[in-house]
């Protein structure tokens, strides 16, 4: 997003979009948002109070706190290194597997604290699923690949089942008609962006109730890239969605609810809309415009 | 005196390179844009250095090769006709002795009055040649070096590629260092395959490769007992293969155990441990770990045999108790266990390298499925490795099969056509090492036999390490 230089300027407040904004980002956060106008926003999935990251030493997030709700896309958008993949990780407890990663801080899901020691980071993470910025299907076959979490977490008693299951997932993830005929060949063997579909259709394979995307769509060609989106928003209906990206456009495009990330804090969030035309903070102007990042 | 011609040579050369800068530099300085000097003054330096050294280097190599066979050579020629006379072997002693009469030392040998009276005069001789071939070589070194130092300096100018020439020298280094080492196996291959072939005109392939009986002992004299030998090396490979697969059996579970625990499990403290454990284990010496076995390992599992074969005598399984009751310290089993112990961390540093060589996306994609951390390696990991694992394990096998010390002390030396794992058995190495050791003839079909043995393990091993790193490496070209 450095194609466009804009001056500095004041208009940051009334409901026109402010002075800066690029039309088309507006136009996309718009439709996205919803065409009547009311943002569908779903009650709060999983509400994060004062939560900070440390890595060793350095500390990498800042008190962040924020509502993220459910049946709802929440784009994490913000410069490298501002936290918000930390933060997206903080959810699923991924962060535990890195060593002298400590987080402090509250993290409830409907209600319960998933930082509880009472709480197994397994479980969680069937519950959470998540895709990563490279497709990382594992070295088996298409369906080896979805039927790998029913199968750890004992979710199907037949084989018909795991097949009805495998089936349904790739049918979600958009990815059924074209590997139907060679369930059994290597997932490996697929392109890019059929292999971040079989992953999302992996994640989704043992019902999860939020999906974390770490750039879901960064090593992907446009017109891959095309196809998640339109998935993202197919899957919206029925998970909490959040999704870190690099792109302004794909963000606008994509999500209802848009978090700010900077130097490991939160700057602002709320709706997409209002953040792309209307943001409330100078430092989430300059990002969108374009100015730094 | 060689150490002092070195260090003058080494002197020459720095000064050569000092001058030869100063020197590039000085025709160099008055010139700019376009005429500028090709190469900057120090490629000047470096080249009429490296003329300086490498000629001078060149003769003492040569000389100091040489010296040997020209100096016998002319001591040789000239002698007094009544050493002329001696045979061979008494020519060879009088000038030893000779030497030893300048020196001023006792001739170690009694010599004839006729002979003995030539012994301080030859000396002398001697050693006079001695000091002119020194002399000539140090005075040849030296020349060489200024020759070549005063040829490169004439071409110091600033159009001449004193950088492009110097480079052609590295190249010539390089070149040669890699050329000793292909020709170097091209040697021993060549030797074996020579004597190889001798030995299979004697003893036909099938009858070698098929044979049970291996009896190498070939009578001195005609008329004693088994004065022609068996050279069938089946009870040979049996054994090889036998102690192979024990030693697999402990140190491929084992290895890829702890490589498992080193790059999944282990913190970064055990790491620190255990890992430098491992690599003194690596370090050991492998007649260490045969003594170990011989010593140790052998005599306690021969106790504890014989302790359960008592046991068992006079009950349901009298005769295997019988057996274990008269089980021997060396057998296959402790050759075969101390030498798994010695692969174990050759297992685990190349089964390391591998799991670690598995991109971190696949663990985060298990681990963000809800998989715990072994449903992740036996689900995910060992899949994406078991190439590079099978490869490490034929490396090992590989070096099971040519391991000698532990097998020499411990597995004993009857070839015996067997499977059990209690029994003495003896392997090709073994073989090798007792058909060469000792005083030997080297035209028999025994002596010969080892290279014929020499030239089957180097073919098996050859096999296996190309499988093997066929494997690693289409595995590593996966992931890059």
């Amino acid at each position: 997003m450095k194609q466009t230089i804009y001056r500095s300027q004041d208009g940051l407040e009334g409901g026109a979009p402010a002075a800066g904004v690029p039309a088309e980002l507006a136009a996309a956060a718009q439709a996205a948002t919803d065409p009547k106008g009311a943002a569908p926003v779903g009650p709060t999935k999983i509400a994060a109070r004062d939560v900070s990251v440390f890595y060793g030493d350095k500390q990498a997030l800042f008190d962040v706190s924020l509502d993220i709700p459910d049946k709802t896309v929440t784009a994490l958008i913000g410069p490298s290194g501002c936290g918000k993949s930390t933060f997206l990780r903080t959810m699923n407890r991924m962060n535990d597997t890195i060593a002298g990663a400590k987080v402090t801080g509250r993290i409830e899901m409907d209600g319960e604290d998933i930082n509880a020691r009472s709480l197994d980071p397994v479980l969680l993470r069937a519950r959470v699923g998540m895709v990563f910025q490279k497709p990382n299907p594992f070295p088996k076959s298409i369906f080896e690949n979805v039927a790998y979490g029913p199968r750890i977490h004992g979710l199907t008693r037949s084989k018909d089942e795991l097949a009805g299951v495998v089936e349904e997932s790739l049918r979600r993830a958009g990815l059924w008609e074209e590997v139907a005929d060679r369930l059994h060949s290597a997932g490996t063997g697929l392109s890019g962006g059929q292999q971040q579909r079989l992953v999302i259709a992996r994640a989704i394979a043992v019902n999860p109730e939020v999906i974390l995307m770490d750039e879901p769509c960064s090593a992907l060609d446009p017109i891959a890239t095309a196809k998640i989106e339109e998935l993202i928003d197919e899957l919206r209906e029925r998970y909490c969605i959040v999704i870190v990206t690099h792109s302004m456009a794909q963000a606008a495009r994509v999500s209802q609810r848009t978090a700010f990330f900077h130097m490991g804090r939160l700057v602002e969030t709320g709706d997409t809309e209002e953040i792309f035309t209307n943001p409330r903070e100078r430092r989430t102007l300059d990002y969108i415009t374009g100015r730094f990042g | 005196m060689t150490l002092t011609v070195l260090l003058i040579v080494i002197l020459l050369a720095a000064a050569a390179f000092v001058l030869g800068r100063r020197r590039a530099a000085r025709r160099a300085e008055a010139l700019t844009g376009r005429a500028r000097a090709h190469s900057r003054p120090v490629q000047h330096g470096a080249y009429a250095m490296i003329w300086v050294a490498a000629p001078a280097l060149f003769v003492l190599i040569a000389l100091s090769i040489l010296s040997g066979p020209i100096s016998h050579q002319l001591i040789q020629t000239g002698q007094p006709e009544a050493v002329e006379r001696l045979e061979g072997f008494r020519k060879n002693a009088f000038v030893a002795d000779a030497a030893r009469v300048a020196d001023g030392e006792p001739a170690q040998a009694i010599w004839e009055p006729e002979v003995a009276q030539h012994l301080a005069p030859e000396g002398a001789r001697a050693a006079r040649i001695q000091t002119t071939l020194m002399w000539a070589g140090v005075v040849g070194a030296l020349l060489a070096g200024l020759v070549g130092g005063l040829v490169a300096f004439m071409r110091i100018r600033p159009d001449f590629r004193a950088r492009n020439r110097v480079e052609g020298w590295i190249v010539g280094l390089l070149l040669v260092c890699s050329a000793i080492a292909i020709l170097t196996t091209i040697g021993i291959i060549a030797s074996l395959l020579i004597d190889a072939t001798r030995f299979f005109s004697a003893v036909p392939l099938p009858e070698f490769l098929f044979g049970t009986q291996w009896s190498p002992q070939t009578a001195i004299r005609a008329d004693q007992v088994g004065s022609t030998g068996a050279f069938g090396a089946l009870p040979l490979f049996a054994g090889t293969f036998l102690i192979m697969l024990i030693a697999m059996a402990v140190a491929a579970p084992v290895g890829l155990f702890a490589a498992i625990y080193l790059s999944e499990y282990a913190g970064a403290a055990s790491r620190a441990i255990i890992k430098p454990v491992l690599e003194i284990l690596a370090g050991v010496p492998t007649v260490v770990y045969g003594f170990f076995a011989a010593l140790t390992v052998g005599p306690a599992f021969r106790e504890g045999f014989n302790t359960l074969g008592r046991w068992l005598v006079g009950g349901p399984l009298d005769g295997l108790g019988q057996y274990l009751m008269l089980v021997q310290n060396q057998m296959a089993l402790v050759a075969g266990a101390v030498m798994g112990i010695m692969l174990i961390p050759f297992v685990s540093s190349l089964s390391d390298d591998i799991l670690n060589a598995v991109p971190q996306s696949l663990r985060d994609g298990s681990y963000a499925m809800g998989a715990t951390k072994s449903e992740t390696v036996s689900r995910v990991l060992m899949p994406a490795a078991l190439p590079g694992v099978a490869g490490a394990l034929l490396l090992a096998m590989s070096r099971a099969i040519g391991e000698t010390m532990i097998v020499t002390m411990a597995a004993g030396l009857a070839a015996r056509l067997t499977l059990n794992p209690l029994d003495t058995v003896t392997t090709v190495t073994v073989q090798i090492v007792t058909l060469l050791t000792g005083d030997q003839e080297f035209n028999s079909t025994k002596t010969l036999a080892a290279f014929g043995l020499g030239l089957t393990l180097f073919v098996v091993t050859l096999a296996l390490n190309v499988i093997a790193q066929r494997i690693v490496q289409t595995y590593r070209q996966q992931y890059d």
